[in-house]
């Protein structure tokens, strides 16, 4: 008996597959769905599906997404991208949150010559000597120099604390080039202290840092790690102002930190649902978003996850067809494509040129303060 | 005798039928599959070389270990750091500039992989020397400290590992036939250990130590040998992967890795090679097909979503399963044997009392 019913599942499931015909156009979708980055792949995929319900067709053909989840882990994820490309045959690829996974996924898609567009993998290396990576997002040594440019030139600090987490990619790259920036910009680093993802005691470090006396504090943390931080900085009684880049827009930072993270700046893209002056496409982005998800704010990993969904249909479009190699020419000549994170170009490393915001959380609530232009 | 003799001729001709297939087989898989079942089937392999090997420390010898990612990160980070050339090295520290002497280190695959094996077993012999005088639990949380403790240096190592940034740009170099021959050696090498008298060592050791001792043997000198022996093998599986998915990084090598290599020896069976290798063959497999369940599913006008980490829930329930109904595993310590498939015609020995010497070479299929 349960033979029988394991047969017919079968058959279901290959007829439900058989279905596929020819005036669909399929784009592969991974990202971290579950694991320890699980927060920001389920926006980025909820960005995605916002855009695909506003843009379900292309060239006439219906367009379908195909989402494979990569577990946060990278041999799942280069597994992931495989079986995107030889199973379900997609002409190109959405993916993914988090730098590294976005390698091991995208030495797959370099092989098997698949554009992927990535969507909020900022470090330097995601595309450095890739004929098919494209990523939807700026990347660190823009934004750390932004960072940088804000903290001496707006806010006129001279001295900074680093604290950086060695064991995350982003925090170290971020950290290394805010410093330079700084740096470059007449500022003097402090101090430099260091700790592990994962860890809850942070007073040591922030005891020594309190010491040194520094006019701020650049904390390239995940959302989990930073609101902690923040939060014994303001029982130490540090009155630093802490920095940090854009995994710190996560609605979840006020959350978890309360009152303690009252006047924490990011830097982060050009988009908040707190902006004063939206983009057309920005606001068709919240209002739908709104209607969708009436109980949560969006964040800029849905909003990239609903660019990166843009700029590839944007791409198809102009290539005229679903054909892999026409896509990744077209992409490698995206101009000024309007997206909720600004007009996009895409640079000659594949790297979205857009617009850095700075955000500051006043009265428990995030808000846009504008657009900075990195100098160094 | 003599039928024992024919015996002999006989599982020495199916054993080169076996391989013959196998090598059959890899001629056929490349032309004929997509990458996507290629990746699984190198996976297989090189989780099948993990397991085998952790198998050695656990399975066999008893020694409860969980420091396999360990060794594994250490054969990684060795072979890639050999096989990248020098311009791709400077390229990828940009923290910190690369030490000059690794710089202009470079060595063929090969070499690379041996150099991998050995560093991880060098490290392994390190470590068994103080933490082999443990037992049990105690050495099970002493391997997972070390683990730890490498990881550690791997991520503040950065003039030598590039710290988390990790190392990207691989060769790929781990093709089926490299995983499969590094397979077939590692099981040739594996069922000779066993069957030679110093499996029967590994095994009175692993089953009364203090007995084991009675008849004179050096019972620490066995353990630390087979866990030397158990971490070249982690070293040799975490380059391959390594150069399999061509992208490391210390993440990769934290405790989740070895509770699944974990997961492979025990539903495959404690003790038992034959195990370990249909250990590896179900979890990769299972895990990659089961990725059918989180697909959004049509079934006439009703339409379910798919839902992200639902195989998670599938496949777990799968493993409770097996532990509750098959506490020893799926082979136990029982070995494959080509007489399964031909009727005795004599009396034989109760097979209970050499469990493994009936299977020379038998796994090599």
């Amino acid at each position: 008996m349960r033979k029988v019913l394991l047969a017919a599942m079968v058959c279901l499931l290959a007829a439900g597959g058989a279905f596929a015909a020819d005036d669909v156009i399929k784009i592969g979708f991974y990202n971290c769905l579950t694991g320890q980055n699980a927060f920001g792949g389920q926006l980025e995929l909820e960005g995605t599906q916002l855009a695909l319900a506003e843009i379900p067709e292309v060239l006439g053909k219906k367009i379908e997404l195909v989402v494979v989840d990569n577990k946060s882990d990278k041999v799942e994820s280069a597994n992931a991208v495989t079986r995107l490309i030889e199973r379900d045959k997609v002409s190109a690829i959405i993916g993914t949150y988090g730098s590294s996974l976005a390698m091991a996924g995208g030495e797959v898609a370099e092989a098997a010559k698949i554009p992927v567009m990535g969507t909020s993998c900022t470090n330097p290396l995601v595309t450095l000597n890739k004929r098919y990576y494209f990523r939807a997002c700026f990347i660190d040594p823009f934004q750390g120099a932004g960072g940088a440019t804000y903290a001496v030139k707006t806010l006129g600090f001279k001295k900074a604390a680093l604290l950086v987490d060695v064991a995350n990619d982003y925090s170290v790259g971020l950290n290394n080039f805010f410093k330079q920036a700084f740096v470059k910009l007449g500022g003097e680093i402090v101090s430099e202290m260091r700790y592990n993802s994962g860890d809850q005691d942070f007073t040591a470090q922030l005891t020594e840092i309190i010491s040194k006396k520094p006019d701020m504090v650049f904390l390239p943390a995940y959302f989990a790690e930073g609101a902690i931080v923040l939060k014994q900085a303001r029982e130490l009684g540090a009155t630093f102002r802490f920095m940090g880049g854009d995994a710190m827009d996560n609605p979840e930072v006020v959350t978890l930190g309360g009152e303690a993270v009252e006047g924490f700046l990011h830097t982060t893209f050009a988009y908040d649902p707190s902006m004063k002056d939206m983009n057309p496409v920005a606001q068709k982005f919240t209002e739908s978003w709104k209607a969708a998800y009436p109980d949560k704010d969006p964040n800029v990993n849905a909003a990239l996850g609903y660019d990166a969904y843009i700029l590839l249909i944007d791409a198809i479009r102009r290539a005229g067809s679903a054909d892999p190699e026409k896509i990744r020419d077209a992409l490698e000549q995206t101009k000024d494509v309007p997206t909720v994170t600004g007009l996009t170009t895409m640079n000659a490393t594949h790297d979205a040129e857009k617009e850095l915001g700075i955000v500051e959380i006043r009265g428990g609530k995030k808000q846009f303060i504008g657009i900075v232009t990195p100098e160094a | 005798m003599n039928e024992d003799m024919n015996r002999k001729t006989r599982n020495f001709i199916l054993n080169c039928l076996a391989l013959a297939a196998l090598v059959a087989f890899l001629l056929w898989a490349p032309g004929n599959l997509d990458r996507y079942k290629l990746r699984i089937i190198n996976l297989i392999a090189i989780n099948a070389i993990l397991g085998l090997s952790l198998n050695l420390i656990y399975g066999m010898t008893g020694m409860f270990s969980l420091g396999h990612a360990g060794f594994m990160a250490i054969g990684a980070y060795v072979s890639s750091l050999l096989i990248l050339t020098a311009e791709q090295k400077t390229s990828m520290w940009i923290l910190e500039p690369i030490a000059p002497w690794l710089l202009n280190l470079h060595a063929p695959f090969l070499v690379s992989l041996i150099a991998a094996g050995l560093a991880a077993a060098f490290f392994g012999w390190l470590i068994a020397l103080p933490v082999l005088r443990l037992g049990g639990d105690y050495l099970g949380i002493a391997t997972l400290g070390f683990a730890e403790i490498l990881r550690i240096l791997i991520v503040n190592l950065t003039p030598l590992t590039n710290g988390s940034l990790g190392l990207k740009g691989i060769p790929a170099h781990t093709d089926i036939w490299m995983s499969y021959g590094c397979l077939v050696a590692v099981l040739i090498f594996m069922i000779r250990l066993m069957n030679g008298n110093f499996g029967n060592v590994l095994r009175a050791v692993r089953d009364d130590e203090i007995a084991a001792r009675t008849m004179g043997i050096d019972t620490f000198r066995t353990r630390v040998l087979a866990f030397t022996i158990g971490s070249f093998g982690g070293g040799l599986g975490g380059a391959l992967m390594g150069n399999l998915i061509t992208a490391i990084d210390p993440k990769m090598f934290m405790i989740a890795q070895t509770y699944s290599l974990l997961m492979i020896v025990v539903v495959g069976g404690l003790g038992s090679i034959t195990g370990s290798v249909i250990g590896s063959v179900l979890i990769t497999t299972m895990l990659e097909w089961l990725r059918i369940v989180e697909d959004p599913i049509t079934i006439g006008s009703l339409h379910i979503p798919g839902i992200p980490g639902m195989r998670m829930v599938i496949f777990s329930m799968l493993l409770i399963a097996v532990i509750i109904f098959r506490r020893e595993g799926i082979m136990g310590t029982r070995e494959f044997s080509w007489d399964w498939f031909f009727p005795k015609k004599t009396k034989q020995r109760p097979i209970s009392e050499r469990p493994v010497s009936d299977t020379k070479g038998a796994d090599a299929g």
